[in-house]
């Protein structure tokens, strides 16, 4: 039996343990149905963790997850065909084409009538058809992984790390793809360590930290409560900009390309900053003033970077 | 169990298998290749004449005309000796490992013999080197010659004749019993590496926990598995005895039972290749567990040598072997024609495959916790 919900994802108190280590520890959150919600946190954090045991690939240690209404320790055989699932690392068959693996998808999961080139156009693959898996790019390769995650037509589409390992023309290949999904109002639940992939496709994040939520909103919310204040990143060639932004209060950073990065409360405070620089005969290159994004809501709840190649220029 | 999601992941590995051209070369050309190594040993070793080498230190017509029959015997090819050299040193400096030599006086004591003087008699030396392997065998041929000479020199027929019967109808060589031992030792290879290969590959990839979140279930997946390896199996046989038949002639009975045996054979060794799949980490430990299962087998279960030339516990232990089983079974069937033997291997072999199965099927992990 199946009820209706207004949430595509339920999960109440989910506990995941492997021998001592605690994966997952005690959680909770929704996902409304239409919603592309984002789980954000670095590596290792219980994110794969999390999503498989809602993809009903893992059992929970305790809690409750419901998944389209349906408990999904107990429905899996009636979970699976409703959802749709690009694993972390998607990998395929070698020697099979585009068009080949997508008709093998569509016949596991039974569909007769699946539109294979409006598929392959949705992901722009329609010039690679007759390309075997092992010959496309690691961009490809994922909007393949895209598009078998949707063969089915899923109520729900789980994307575990879909960008991670992809250069930055990939990435925003398959970002274009899961605004695509966006607009179809398919439910997505997305699992990413890139902050700027989240504010650009989720209407609700989740951080996720050693096992735990940390926070949880919308982007915008998520950054006005927990980061209210603005970043002024100057240029410079001069050592002296440094001392004078210390002398005056404030606690700028300086990285190894001579960008000293400022948090500042107010504009006016750029402004008295600038003013300070030009008095002083200083110099800078340029600069920009901009708010905080969630590279710095984790910073500041966790005291970490979210990633290892994150910019730490940013003051704490 | 779902047809139309079993023959989709039959066409894939199909598919798969028939693009990857080196693999299929290896896969089918392979037992070919034994076959035709074997095949050319074993048929050369049919109509074998041994290189002898003859020292005639009499130099007689009569030790001339006992070099002649020997000849004659068809078993050897006579390379004669210069009398003035040292048959020792010959042997050494030539390489060969047998010089017979007959001795000066050999006519001399032929003819008293023939003047009925029973204390008339001649040597002949078999200047030898024993680390030659064939050397026993020529000896023994010479010494069953010459016992046959002096057999027809007393006058009087034998006492002890000798016939020889086969218990089947038709004759056969050895290659016709050499070929099944290949099939059942080509499936076993092939169903074994096949499904070590690539569940290890796909696990690793992670398509089986892609997979996992499709509709397919584990008995779908393992039931094509079977079916294909089956395919291959059935395809590489015919392979095998077409060329067994365009190159030896070899001709052997086939019906059901070869179906039967194949069949078991795939899933005793898919099975087994479940199992091994469970425990090792990635491709290159599975290869080598697969080998280090594969070859003992293959070398002690009668494939290549009747396991009657083994050591009592090796014997003992060869019954052990579930591939000992599929070769006398396909035997009984294709050369034997016997239906009741080849029924009691296929039970024993069908009980160890029943069993093995069952325990690759626990054994592959579909979902975590299993």
């Amino acid at each position: 039996m199946t009820k209706e919900t207004e949430y595509a994802i339920e999960v109440d108190r989910l506990t995941k343990r492997y021998g001592d280590l605690l994966a997952v520890n005690d959680i909770s959150f929704t996902v409304g149905q239409g919603e592309v919600f984002a789980f954000l946190g670095p590596n290792g954090a219980g994110k794969t963790t999390t999503v498989e045991v809602i993809e009903t690939i893992r059992t929970p240690t305790s809690g409750k997850v419901t998944l389209l209404g349906m408990d999904v320790t107990k429905k899996k055989h009636d979970i699976v065909p409703r959802i749709g699932v690009l694993p972390q690392g998607f990998s395929s068959f070698d020697r099979i084409t585009v068009r080949e693996t997508i008709q093998y998808y569509s016949r596991l999961f039974r569909c007769m009538n699946t539109d294979i080139d409006g598929l392959m156009e949705l992901v722009n693959l329609k010039d690679k058809t007759k390309e075997q898996y092992k010959n496309l790019s690691g961009g490809l390769k994922q909007r393949l992984g895209i598009a078998i995650a949707l063969v089915n037509d899923p109520e729900v589409v789980f994307l575990d790390e879909p960008t991670t390992g992809l250069d930055p023309r990939a990435r925003r290949e398959v970002w274009e793809v899961l605004l695509g999904l966006k607009k179809k109002g398919k439910t997505v639940f997305l699992t990413t360590h890139y902050m700027e992939e989240a504010e650009l496709l989720a209407d609700m994040v989740a951080i996720i930290w050693k096992g735990k939520i940390i926070a949880m909103g919308s982007p915008g919310e998520l950054i006005e409560s927990n980061a209210n204040y603005l970043l002024l990143t100057l240029q410079s060639v001069d050592e002296k900009v440094f001392e004078i932004v210390r002398k005056m209060g404030f606690e700028p950073v300086l990285d190894n390309h001579k960008k000293i990065a400022v948090r500042v409360e107010h504009t006016c405070d750029v402004r008295k900053i600038l003013n300070a620089i030009n008095d002083a005969g200083a110099v800078y290159l340029g600069l920009d003033v901009r708010k905080p994004n969630l590279e710095e809501v984790f910073l500041k709840l966790t005291g970490e970077a979210l990633r290892e190649d994150s910019p730490e220029m940013v003051a704490k | 169990m779902n047809p139309r999601i079993i023959s989709a992941n039959l066409v894939v590995k199909l598919r798969s298998f028939y693009r990857e051209k080196t693999a299929m070369f290896f896969t089918f050309a392979f037992p070919i290749i034994l076959i035709l190594v074997f095949g050319t040993i074993f048929m050369s070793q049919d109509n074998v004449a041994y290189h002898l080498c003859v020292q005639d230190l009499d130099q007689t017509n009569s030790s001339a005309e006992a070099v002649k029959t020997l000849e004659l015997n068809g078993k050897f090819k006579i390379t004669k000796v210069d009398p003035a050299v040292k048959a020792k040193q010959y042997v050494r400096d030539k390489r060969v490992n047998l010089v017979l030599v007959i001795p000066k006086g050999y006519e001399m004591s032929l003819m008293q013999r023939m003047l009925n003087d029973l204390n008339a008699s001649v040597t002949i030396t078999y200047i030898y080197d024993p680390s030659s392997s064939s050397v026993d065998t020529k000896m023994e041929i010479l010494n069953s010659v010459l016992a046959g000479i002096n057999q027809k020199m007393s006058g009087k027929p034998p006492f002890i004749r000798s016939v020889q019967r086969s218990i089947l109808t038709k004759t056969y060589r050895f290659i016709e019993f050499f070929v099944p031992g290949i099939i059942a030792m080509a499936v076993m290879t092939l169903s074994l590496f096949g499904t070590v290969d690539s569940n290890t590959e796909l696990q690793q990839k992670g398509i089986i926990r892609k997979l996992s979140t499709t509709p397919i279930t584990r008995t779908d997946w393992i039931l094509s598995n079977i079916l294909y390896q089956f395919i291959l199996a059935v395809i590489s046989t015919l392979a095998m005895l077409l060329v067994s038949y365009a190159v030896f002639n070899v001709s052997l009975h086939m019906d059901a039972w070869l179906l039967v045996f194949i069949l078991l054979d795939v899933f005793a060794f898919v099975g087994v290749g479940m199992i091994l799949t469970r425990f090792v980490k990635d491709a290159q430990s599975a290869a080598a567990a697969a080998n280090a299962i594969s070859f003992p087998m293959m070398f002690l279960s009668g494939t290549f040598f009747p396991i009657e030339l083994m050591p009592g516990f090796l014997q003992k232990f060869a019954k052990t072997l579930p591939l000992y089983y599929v070769n006398e079974g396909l035997r009984a069937s294709m050369v034997f024609e016997d239906n009741m033997a080849a029924l009691s291997y296929s039970a024993v072999i069908g009980v160890f495959a029943a069993v093995v199965f069952i325990l690759g099927v626990i054994a592959t992990k579909w979902e975590e916790g299993e």
